[in-house]
């Protein structure tokens, strides 16, 4: 249903994506994950027929979005990052509007627009001017304009920004809804996102794809690595001796303390092999008398892959990178990374 | 023929939403009210004024009898004239620059329908507007001309608002222009006042030049051309010299959009 190849976008000198491929099958929703700034509005935007790429191909329903620009607008539901609205019409109003210039036969734009209302509960605001909206209202008529001509494709650009957890739950319940009939893809930075919504998530960094796989699969590239959190209580160079001399230890690393105390320490343990060191670290710390007040086991997440393909260095080298520190919205949480720094076309204003 | 048919529900569509902002529109309300009481207060004083009409009829040797109607629709649509183009920037100022900060753009330049289409919409829609401030001075106009004896030639009227109506539809199409380049609504508004301030004086501009050229540029003006309409000539010269600014006012826009989303940054 949809086809990119080898799509390249460049801003003069600055390279926004380069080289981008992916398919999405009839009915499949793919995420779009990947730091901001990495070229996901973009792709977006080219994919809609807004922006002409570079270079390379977009097929959506078998329609080049440059060259046949027409018919690929009639097949597609566009949802920008900022939600195009008209701030002095009515939300009933507004996507009456926009069943007229999508083309919508005049017999079916009233059943159309009560339905789309009413998949992003917006009956109750049907009368309210847009302006006097809140952020979250606004997306969901941002939505409901996506898909009030009930496109085969549509294109989400960060559908949940700004709203609430009880709406974002809401909106991903309405995108599962949407699938089958329609196809998606949708951008995101919040990884949660994905796993639920996605059949299949692409991974985009500084504008390269990196990786695109199920929300299983890409889990399963790293959970061989298993780890475990462990808080001790004695001489921290001690405790490190000692759990790096483990076999089935790979590598130990400090974690932050957090405010334990002084005598109080944290660590991160990767496991060398498959075989789960858990028995032999507590062991090995209780023999040495050390206290030991946590030993927690962690396998790789879905974070974790994002990490590693999104971050130069592997996060094994940084002390800065233990799995509990990270928060569903990385990329602002990781910002002093350098793969989200430099990265071209802060296209987001 | 059915192509033509979704292009034409196309401008229509965007003709009404671009009407209905402007009677949802403070500022419209705003620009109207100021239009009237200025328009208002400029036929008052060419009437009753101590220079006015009344006074000059007065005075006049009336071995030559002065024509009164004609007179004051002459004058008075000049000074309308003059008042458009201080108020037409402002109708034009927002027409793109508001989609372009609500992010509409965006929407519009991925539906199925073409850049000229939401031009001309939107031209239309803005050019009604415009068309409904000037209903409620024809009341006035009628007031002063109805108690003509011999009655009032009505062509001339016709003829003189046809003329205002094209000039403004001129000057908003290529204010429309102006405000598909830029996002400040300000900056819009001051660079298409600058363009019809040219455009209104380049006769006397043109004076100075010698030979064809400055001919040729005389004919550019918008005055000249006006000043044709609100004597009551049908001058065919001036009917194109209108549509050609309105059509490449139109096809500028359409211009531009595109390429503005060829060279985004």
């Amino acid at each position: 249903m949809i086809e990119v190849e080898q799509l390249s976008k460049a801003y003069g000198s600055t390279v926004a994506i380069s080289n981008v491929s992916f398919k999405v099958e009839p009915g499949e929703i793919l995420g779009f994950l990947g730091p901001n700034g990495a070229g996901k509005t973009t792709t977006m935007r080219i994919l809609a027929g807004y922006l002409p790429a570079t270079s390379g191909t977009a097929h959506i329903a078998s329609h080049e979005v440059h060259r046949n620009s027409m018919a690929v607008r009639q097949n597609i539901g566009y949802l920008p990052e900022t939600p195009p609205l008209y701030m002095d019409m009515t939300v009933e109003a507004f996507l009456y509007f926009v069943a007229r210039i999508k083309g919508l036969p005049i017999g079916d734009r009233t059943q159309r627009v009560e339905s789309a209302m009413e998949r992003c509960n917006l009956i109750e605001k049907r009368r309210v001017l847009i302006r006097k909206l809140s952020k979250g209202f606004r997306q969901r008529v941002g939505i409901a304009q996506a898909i009030v001509h009930d496109p085969p494709v549509i294109i989400l650009d960060e559908p949940t920004v700004g709203l609430d957890p009880k709406q974002i739950i809401d909106v991903r319940n309405l995108i599962k809804s949407l699938a089958g009939q329609h196809t998606i893809i949708l951008s995101t930075h919040i990884l949660p996102e994905v796993s639920m919504t996605c059949d299949r998530i692409a991974i985009i960094n500084q504008g390269q794809i990196v990786a695109t796989d199920t929300p299983e699969n890409l889990t399963a590239r790293l959970a061989g690595q298993l780890g475990y959190a462990i808080e001790v209580a004695g001489d921290p160079e001690q405790a490190r001796a000692v759990l790096s001399q483990l076999t089935q230890v790979d590598s130990v690393k400090s974690l932050p303390n957090d405010g334990l105390g002084d005598n109080h320490h944290r660590f991160q343990v990767a496991a060398a092999t498959e075989e789960d060191p858990g028995s032999a670290i507590a062991n090995a710390i209780t023999t040495a008398n050390l206290g030991l007040y946590e030993l927690s086991r962690n396998r790789a997440s879905l974070e974790d892959v994002f990490i590693n393909l999104t971050t130069e260095e592997p996060t094994v080298a940084g002390t800065d990178s233990s799995p509990d520190e990270v928060t569903s919205t990385l990329p602002e949480a990781r910002s002093d990374r350098p793969a989200t720094q430099d990265t071209p076309s802060e296209l987001d204003e | 023929m059915n192509s033509i048919i979704t292009i034409i529900a196309n401008i229509l569509a965007i003709y009404r939403r671009e009407l209905q902002s402007y009677f949802a529109s403070p500022l419209a309300y705003g620009i109207a009210t100021i239009f009237w009481l200025l328009a208002g207060f400029l036929l008052v004083i060419l009437v009753f004024g101590p220079q006015g009409l009344l006074t000059q009829s007065a005075f006049t040797d009336q071995a030559v009898p002065l024509d009164l109607p004609y007179e004051f629709i002459q004058f008075y649509l000049g000074l309308l004239g003059s008042l458009a183009m201080f108020i037409l920037p402002a109708l034009s100022m927002g027409l793109y620059t508001d989609e372009r900060k609500q992010g509409t753009l965006e929407l519009l330049a991925t539906s199925p329908i073409t850049n000229w289409a939401v031009a001309l919409g939107k031209l239309l829609g803005v050019v009604t507007f415009f068309f409904t401030m000037v209903l409620p001075l024809l009341v006035l106009e009628a007031a002063v001309v109805g108690s003509s004896d011999p009655p009032f030639n009505l062509q001339l009227l016709f003829l003189g608002h046809l003329g205002l109506i094209l000039l403004a539809a001129a000057v908003l199409s290529l204010g429309m222009f102006i405000s598909s380049l830029t996002e400040s609504s300000v900056l819009a508004a001051i660079l298409t006042f600058s363009l019809v301030l040219v455009l209104f004086v380049i006769e006397g501009i043109a004076g100075g030049l010698p030979g064809p050229l400055g001919v040729a540029i005389a004919h550019l003006s918008l005055l000249k051309h006006y000043s044709d309409f609100t004597q009551g000539v049908l001058d065919v010269s001036g009917l194109v010299l209108f549509l050609s600014y309105t059509v490449l006012g139109l096809f500028l826009t359409a211009q531009s959009i595109e390429a503005f989303r060829f060279q985004r940054n």
